[in-house]
């Protein structure tokens, strides 16, 4: 049994120009101690998926089954135990800290809001919470304009582990970060992972560090999962031309390699009202009648799936 | 320091400090280098190194108050910009040196139309009539990818890939010589961060137009630039081509911003970050300001300002405990 299964998951939003397509029919298994890598640009829906599976917003169709049980409407009592074992650790750590309250007492709030802890077992637990992200004991009384944007994600990650999740969505917690504090910020989760065996789901736009910290990683385009494969296999075949493309465009540091750059035309579109093919065939490079249809997730090697019709004429 | 009166752009011991309340914060502590003509020259370094702070000194558009500048000169062919009037500077920004800020949702103004921003500026440097600076500034969207027809549209009618194209095209309209670019692809997605480049690294080779680019992302730098500057507390701590800095990087701290890297070619578990955080810019450490997160560090380093020493020909590193390094730690 998988730790989170996701099946035909779909969440659209009503604006004024019609149905936004935000999530549309995704679905994938991470298990437990795993690290699942969700990548592809801005408004590709990567986060609404996240914010769905935790249930900070509901979905519109499709299920959730978080330890083998279906969570996907459970509301009051039950929804508390949901979010006891799913939680989140967002992108901005400016924002997403309440700037009116000490870090300490952030910490704590999810301890106090689950109830059943006493005030000293509170107290204890809150600092061994600063203890375990490296966030010095003296900073306790702290605000968080006090603190370096390093040190504010090291206070949101202590408040996602308050009450033992099993599992945790990293909604790009290292993009607004330098990369010497972002390397600091990947060591502390994947210890963090070693150490409790909690599952995450690994929103980013940053192929490298997808690579990094990810077992697998699933590619999507406009709501839709495009491409989904184990990390390394990915990098070495990816099949999709949405995915080549993406790889293309990594600038790496060794400036002796040249770059093999897929050139796309124009710029994402967007999902509302989409029309029922390939949402990617406007840009890409090999479009043709067959990518008016709706596609298909197909399996083309174990656990590698590609949502193209034309995968294996490309890739010969 | 004398000038080296055949740069193209000579910048010499800049120093600019803010004032906040009673606290003096320290962004830009003696930066000096220089650029020929046709140079793209990378000014890399994290949040708060003073990278932005160098290339607004060069606009003189930095806020005063709270900004002061407290001595340095900056010599474009051989004109201190730094000693211009205000109405003298009005001629060179936009016309000689332009500039592309970071973030292309709030550097146009919402309530006039694309095409506008760019006759304004058209019309300023130039006796343009306003149909020449229309024709002018519609062949400067086609050159960037945008069509004639979004010309009279408003800057939320475009995507951020977009916006940062009309801000490059305002930026080249006038045919600057000098470009500064500040983070100009931070905020987009990688696949029009490509799209964005190459249009400026095209655009450079037709005009042969210099440009700075400011930049925490190494990739960008190994892709488009000639020459790096490492900044670091507002210290150009490494300086040469990008053949010797990213071949033969020299500083602890350059050293440390490669191995922070997560690889694309290698499997590793952990990924070396560098200890501690940038020191605070109100109260900088004495001698080297990286001592106190440097793995080399040695008893000099605490208490003397280190020169920047050039240790192959073109490359320069601002580092005492040079021969302990390891050779490259990557």
């Amino acid at each position: 049994m998988s730790l989170i299964e996701v099946r035909n998951l779909k969440k659209y939003f009503s604006v004024p120009a019609g149905l936004n397509h935000a999530v549309d029919d995704v679905s994938f298994t991470i298990e437990k101690d795993e690290t699942l890598g969700v990548v592809g640009e801005s408004g590709c829906g990567k986060s609404t998926l996240g914010r769905v599976i935790i249930r900070l917003l509901d979905a519109t169709d499709g299920q959730i089954l978080l330890d083998g049980e279906d969570v996907t409407r459970v509301s009051g009592k039950k929804l508390k135990q949901v979010q006891r074992k799913a939680q989140i650790v967002f992108q901005d750590p400016y924002s997403s800290l309440n700037p009116r309250q000490r870090i300490e007492d952030t910490i704590r709030e999810p301890l106090h809001n689950a109830g059943g802890y006493s005030g000293s077992e509170i107290k204890e637990r809150a600092s061994k919470l600063m203890d375990l992200v490296g966030i010095d004991a003296r900073l306790r009384a702290s605000y968080p304009h006090e603190l370096d944007g390093g040190r504010r994600q090291r206070v949101g990650i202590a408040r996602a582990l308050a009450l033992n999740p099993k599992f945790i969505v990293c909604d790009e917690p290292v993009s607004s970060l330098d990369v010497s504090i972002q390397a600091q910020v990947l060591n502390l989760l994947m210890d963090l992972q070693e150490q409790m065996g909690i599952a995450y789901m690994f929103i980013t736009h940053n192929l490298s560090v997808a690579r990094h910290i990810s077992n697998h990683i699933c590619v999507m385009y406009l709501g839709q999962m495009v491409e989904k494969s184990p990390t390394r296999e990915l990098f070495t075949t990816s099949l999709h031309p949405y995915t080549k493309a993406l790889l293309s465009a990594i600038l790496t540091t060794d400036i002796y390699k040249p770059l093999q750059r897929v050139q796309l035309k124009g710029e994402i579109t967007s999902a509302i009202n989409p029309s029922p093919g390939c949402r990617f065939a406007p840009r890409c490079l090999y479009s043709t009648e067959a990518c008016s249809q709706p596609q298909q997730l197909e399996e083309i090697s174990k656990d590698h799936f590609v949502a193209c019709c034309r995968v294996r004429e490309i890739n010969t | 320091m004398n000038h080296n009166s055949e740069a193209f752009l000579s910048v010499r011991e800049l120093n600019v400090v803010y004032t906040s309340g009673k606290k003096i914060v320290h962004a830009v502590n003696g930066v000096s280098f220089d650029m020929k003509r046709g140079e793209t020259l990378a000014l890399v370094g994290e949040t708060g190194a003073g990278k932005t702070t160098i290339a607004k000194s060069i606009l003189r558009i930095l806020p005063d108050p709270p900004a002061i500048l407290r001595g340095g000169a900056v010599f474009l062919e051989g004109e201190d910009l730094i000693k211009k009037s205000e109405k003298e500077m009005l001629k060179v920004r936009g016309k000689k040196v332009a500039m592309v800020f970071q973030d292309p949702m709030t550097a146009l103004n919402p309530v006039m139309t694309v095409g506008d921003q760019i006759v304004e500026g058209l019309r300023l440097h130039n006796d343009y009539s306003k149909s020449m600076a229309r024709e002018k500034a519609i062949e400067m969207l086609q050159m960037v990818g945008i069509h004639a027809q979004r010309f009279e549209e408003y800057p939320f009618q475009f995507s951020g890939g977009m916006k940062q194209r009309v801000i490059i095209a305002m930026a080249l309209a006038c045919n600057p010589e000098l470009l500064l670019a500040d983070e100009p692809t931070t905020a987009l997605d990688v696949t029009i961060q490509a799209q964005v480049l190459d249009l400026i690294n095209e655009l450079k080779g037709k005009y042969r137009t210099s440009m700075i680019l400011i930049t925490h992302d190494l990739g960008v730098v190994a892709h488009t630039c000639s020459h790096v500057a490492v900044v670091y507390a507002g210290k150009i701590i490494e300086y040469g081509t990008r053949e010797a800095v990213f071949v033969h990087p020299a500083h602890p701290y350059t050293l440390g911003l490669f191995a922070s890297l997560p690889s694309m070619s290698q499997d590793c578990t952990r990924l070396k970050p560098i200890p501690g955080t940038m020191p605070d810019p109100t109260n900088l450490p004495q001698g080297c300001t990286f001592h106190p997160r440097c793995p080399y560090a040695i008893e000099a380093c605490k208490n003397d300002e280190i020169p920047l020493l050039e240790i192959a020909p073109g490359h320069f590193c601002r580092c005492c405990n040079i021969e302990e390094r390891p050779e490259k730690c990557l």
